[in-house]
């Protein structure tokens, strides 16, 4: 293995060692809490640079386990920047007990290696480690406060759930392990493609439905509304983004190489779950009050979206997954970040009756939510938008005529409660607080910046989504190409 | 002696994880539904190892201790969790100012059924 | 004789010897009935209570430290069977892995998790209050 070898695991090896250090941090530095924040986001900070010096060695395999490539390091860079903002935005929720919550930094930190291991993964001996290095510190991160019962209860069932969704996942493993004899995902993938036996399908559905839990689209979606409520805001945000978006890209790598999904009766089942995925959640999310749930509920119907432009595969769907991807972090992140920025140790800012009024006291905080809404119903001049333009090209260019007026239809349903919501922001408040707060507390300053920080993302990204999209397409091909050549 | 042929150790291990599938939509109580979690994810390690066995080769075992380790580190996640929740259950864990200040003791038959969770709360108590 | 002729033989010497014993037993052994004798686990001691007693909860922390540091030797074991064979490389691999495993302890030594029961309580006390 050459230096450049080397340095392509260089941002693995800063997340997993800055995490170590966050660890010494919390056991012998005085101000824990602030100390915990610091080296963990030098830590990120450093594992996102060191990506532009791993750029360049990109693509290269190193061992049976990683696959470094242009791609790997892409999301990884997305898992990286969406754990940034999600720390920023967690500083000042936390801070009321800082004595027991710097801990929260190391799990995020650690969530936040298992996405760029799962993102980089070519075995499913990597992929299972990199999912359960994600999954477990989610346990405890949802559960983060402790005197909330619901929060507690809501991780046990997500522990449940994900040991379910894990076991799923490895008995398909196991089977499609059973008739090829490898654990690479390539030859996995190039034994699913062809003639396959009745083994290896059992084992693929079984996969399926242990991913469908993990990315929460319909039928596997019953526990996203709880797990999204009763976890603090800024664990919500990690799973609505990092979590989900690795296993995206990690359902890209695993696929799209054989063209599985864009033939076969996988792509039958997968399309079948976009479209279920793309209903449900926007129906169920017509008359939720409560913006975390509407949140979980739309975050339902986008991956239902991601799906669309996976079944469209080739070059021009693992481009419009990534893209679309980029566009659901930057809008997601915004929203959470205001709730995060807006609720008090007491209470979670939740229910859309908080956000009455919203435009005089928080006039600046009101428009970046309501671009973040914006961009999530897809409307013009934002992220959302030009993300579902790509879906639609991708989708119509493989021509995939049903699906692409399915997501038309859903689009549509699903401006109706954006809107909703964006109309209360500029409502005057309700009298006597029922429910809104009053007086309404500052925004923290750091969470105030990531809330900034992502509006602006949303509406460059928007505006001028050129360089970008050529950018993500580049990387795309690039990732075609390695498959071939693995092949 | 013929080795035994992998088609029954999958079967053994289907069975297994279907036992643990019925156990945890059947049961109520958290701690039999991590059991069967459990179950669940020792039959897919089985499976494992059967088709390693068939290869002739150690990645089964390897994604077995993998397995061993990822169902440890739930187990003692999720064991915490009902900790900390048993402690909220009023009636299942009494005053620590009456107890004396010594450390909060648990009431297993809380833990392994929830009927009992309900009669506390009810503040009944049963024989 | 092949394998399963000699099990089929075992199986009939061990009821043959379990069976002689019973016979004999029942035959030679004095009988007796008093309070105790129907008890479980009949030694001479009466059971004081019920077995359902309330555990405090550090043992669940005991537990979980033999399990965490039980799967960690797996891993040296893995290693160690094949120690030879894998070189610097897998010696440089399992190095990280200990280092590792360390800090984890460390991590918890400093944190106090290693010091359950009455002191503990009592140190919480004076530094917490409560």
């Amino acid at each position: 293995m050459s230096a450049s070898g080397y340095l392509g695991l260089l941002p693995l090896a800063i997340l997993a060692g800055s995490a170590i250090l966050v660890l010494f941090g919390l056991a012998f530095a005085r101000q824990r809490y602030e100390t915990a924040f610091a080296l963990s986001m030098a830590g990120l900070v450093a594992a996102l640079a060191s990506l532009f010096f791993a750029w360049t060695g990109a693509p290269q395999r190193f061992t049976a386990l990683l696959v470094l490539d242009h791609f790997a390091y892409l999301s990884m860079a997305l898992s990286i920047g969406a754990t940034i903002v999600v720390e920023f935005m967690s500083f000042a929720y936390f801070r009321a007990r800082r004595e027991e919550n710097g801990e929260f930094y190391f799990l995020l930190q650690l969530a936040c290696l298992g996405c760029a291991v799962l993102a980089s993964s070519s075995s499913f001996a990597s992929f299972f480690l990199g999912l359960e290095l994600l999954s477990t510190p989610l346990f405890t991160l949802i559960g983060y406060r402790r005197e909330r019962e619901a929060g507690l209860r809501s991780a046990f069932m997500y522990l449940i759930l994900a040991g379910v969704s894990s076991a799923f996942l490895l008995f398909g493993m196991a089977l499609v392990y059973l008739e090829t004899g490898s654990l690479d995902i390539t030859t996995a993938a190039r034994a699913a493609s062809g003639s396959a036996s009745f083994t290896v399908l059992a084992g693929l559905a079984l996969m399926t439905v242990g991913i469908g839990f993990k990315l929460a689209v319909a039928p596997f979606h019953v526990w996203t509304p709880d797990i999204y409520d009763a976890a603090p805001a800024p664990a919500t945000a990690f799973i609505a983004t990092a979590s989900k978006g690795a296993m995206a890209i990690l359902l890209v790598r695993f696929f799209a190489p054989a063209g599985i999904a864009g033939a076969g009766p996988f792509a039958w089942i997968f399309a079948a779950i976009a479209g279920i995925s793309m209903f449900t959640g926007n129906i169920l999310a017509l008359r939720e009050g409560n913006l975390k749930r509407l949140l979980a509920y739309s975050s339902i119907a986008h991956l239902g979206y991601i799906l669309v432009a996976f079944v469209a595969s080739g070059n021009q769907g693992s481009a419009a997954v990534s893209f679309y991807l980029v566009a659901y972090f930057v809008s997601n992140l915004a929203a959470f970040a205001a709730v995060a920025g807006l609720s008090t140790n007491e209470a979670e800012a939740d229910s859309i009756e908080h956000y009455r009024g919203l435009a005089k006291g928080h006039p600046w905080a009101a428009a970046a939510l309501t671009a973040s809404l914006l961009s999530l119903a897809g409307l013009p001049l934002t992220a959302g938008f030009m993300g579902k333009f790509v879906i639609f090209e991708a989708g119509a260019g493989a021509f995939l005529w049903v699906l692409v007026v399915i997501l038309a239809v859903n689009s549509t349903i699903s401006i109706f409660y954006y809107l909703r919501v964006v109309s209360a922001l500029y409502r005057p408040a309700s009298e006597a607080g029922t429910g809104s707060m009053s007086p309404r507390p500052a925004m923290p300053a750091l969470a105030a910046i990531a809330l900034a920080a992502m509006a602006i993302a949303i509406i460059v990204i928007g505006a001028m989504p050129g360089s970008l999209m050529a950018f993500i397409r580049e990387v795309a091909r690039d990732i075609a190409s390695n498959a071939a050549a693995a092949l | 002696m013929a080795a035994v042929s992998f088609e029954y150790g999958l079967a053994l291990a289907a069975i297994l994880f279907i036992l643990g599938l019925v156990g945890l939509l059947t049961r109520r109580s958290l701690v039999f539904m991590l059991l069967c979690v459990e179950i669940m994810l020792n039959a897919a390690g089985f499976a494992f190892i059967v088709a390693g066995a068939r290869w002739g080769g150690a990645d089964g075992q390897v994604m077995f201790i993998f397995l061993l380790t990822m169902a440890a580190a739930e187990v003692a996640v999720g064991l915490a969790l009902i900790l900390v929740l048993s402690g909220r259950v009023p009636g299942a864990v009494p005053d620590e100012a009456a107890a004396g200040g010594e450390p909060a003791p648990v009431d297993m038959r809380s833990l392994l059924d929830t009927d009992y969770q309900k009669d506390a709360q009810a503040g009944r108590t049963r024989p | 004789m092949n394998g399963l002729g000699s099990l089929a033989l075992y199986l009939v010497v061990v009821v043959a010897i379990v069976g002689f014993i019973m016979v004999l037993t029942h035959l030679l052994g004095e009988r007796h009935s008093q309070r105790g004798t129907a008890v479980p686990y009949e030694s001479g001691i009466f059971p004081t209570g019920s077995a359902r007693i309330r555990f405090p909860s550090d043992f669940y922390l005991v537990a979980m430290f033999f399990v965490v540091f039980d799967v960690a030797a797996v891993y040296l074991f893995a290693w160690a069977v094949a120690a030879r064979e894998l070189g610097w490389a897998g010696y440089a691999a399992i190095l990280v892995f200990s280092l590792e495993t360390i800090a984890g302890l460390a991590y918890l030594w400093k944190m106090g998790a290693f010091d359950w029961g009455a002191r503990r309580k009592r140190e919480h006390l004076e530094r917490h209050g409560y």
